[in-house]
Formats: C-alpha cells, structure tokens, sequence
C-alpha cells in the first residue's frame, strides 16, 4: 500500500470519527437556541479535527519517512484531483439540498448544521473516493 | 472508471529481462511508486507521454517496443 492511499485511509478514519463527533454535539443543541449556539460544535470539533488530523499525518511520516517525502506521482495525483472532484459534487448535492429544505422549512439552524455536515461528509467522501481510484485506476 | 485503458505494455516482460529489475527499482528510475508500476503491468493505468519515455530508455528500447494500442 502506498504512502498516499494509507494516508487516504486515515483521513478518511479521523473524518469518520470526528464527523460523528460533530453529529453528537449538534444534535444536542436545540434548532430554536440563538445563532450564536449553533457555532458551539463547531469549536470543539475543528479543535478535534486538527488535533486528529496532525497526530495521524505524523505518525504516517515517522513510520514512512522515505515515502512522504516524495510528492504524489502522475497516477496519485490524477486519483487525487478525480476524488476532489467528486468530492466537490457531494458539497454541493448536500448544500442544495439544504438550501431547498431551508426555503420548505425556514430552519437557519438546520440549514447551518447540514452546510458544515456536508462539508465533513465531502471530506470523508474525497478520502474514500481516493482509496478507490488508488485501488481500482483512474 | 475502473475500465482497462486500450493500451498494451511489455514493461513487465522488459522487466525481467534486465536482471530482473525489481519493481521498486524502475519505480525509482522514473520517479513514479512502487503500486504505479503494478498498476502499469496489470494494464490498469497507462502511463503519461514522459513517463512512458522513461520507462523506455530504462531498457535502451524505443517507446514503441515497451508500448502498444490493443488491437
């Protein structure tokens, strides 16, 4: 497994997790609280999320050290930017799609909650769309 | 997606008539990963215009000789 399809793997475990995390924290806050209490998950989870994300890129370093420090090859790279596509295509069918429940339910909250959601979900879709195309070709 | 690019290769062959070369050596001599050579070999992935030239001056052949189009 290459240095880049493990790191793949792991961004998309921490995402994962920490994407669950988020889930917990924002299901706790009621829909009718102020706007300023919908931002409260947010902290906790980007500290999360950059804690994480830190940790496992090190730990793959120190583990891989020859490896990552090459850059991505031709086929990595175009596996890569075909994830980050896709990936682009999930934001925007989740933030469509909360938009169009904010214009039926007039929910601010909800239409906030589900924007930064699909922002974690095409996340861990990039991830995993990157082990596929590591996986399968390009 | 997946789908198997139309074109052939002798990499591998060229490959174990040098030495045999290891994979992670002429992954090393164009610059690319061990898994892109096997992704070449097993004609899952064909590889950039450059990379194809160095596969071949690798071996001392011309392009042609490491490469074809299926069919």
């Amino acid at each position: 497994m290459s240095f880049r399809e493990k790191s793949a793997w792991a961004m998309a475990a921490v995402m994962a997790l920490t994407g669950l995390f988020y889930l917990r924290l924002a299901v706790a806050v009621p829909a009718d609280a102020p706007p300023v209490a919908q931002l409260g998950p947010l902290v906790p989870y980007v500290l999360a999320v950059s804690f994480a994300s830190i940790v496992v890129q090190v730990a793959l370093a120190v583990f891989n050290l020859r490896d990552a420090r090459k850059p991505a090859d031709e086929r990595e790279r175009q596996a890569i930017h075909r994830a980050g596509h896709s990936a682009g295509i999930v934001l925007a069918v989740v933030v469509v799609s909360a938009a169009g429940s904010y214009l039926v339910q007039g929910n601010g909250a909800r239409l906030f909650q589900w924007v930064i959601g699909g922002l974690i979900i095409s996340q861990f879709a990039g991830y995993g769309l990157q082990v596929y195309f590591f996986r399968r070709g390009v | 997606m997946g789908k198997s690019p139309p074109i052939t290769n002798r990499v591998r062959e060229l490959r174990e008539a040098n030495g045999p070369m290891s994979q992670q050596a002429l992954a090393d001599a164009i610059g690319v990963t061990r898994q892109t050579i096997i992704a070449i070999e097993l004609g899952k992935y064909s590889p950039s215009l450059e990379s194809a030239f160095r596969i071949a001056r690798v071996f001392g052949v011309g392009v042609e000789d490491a490469f074809g189009w299926k069919g």
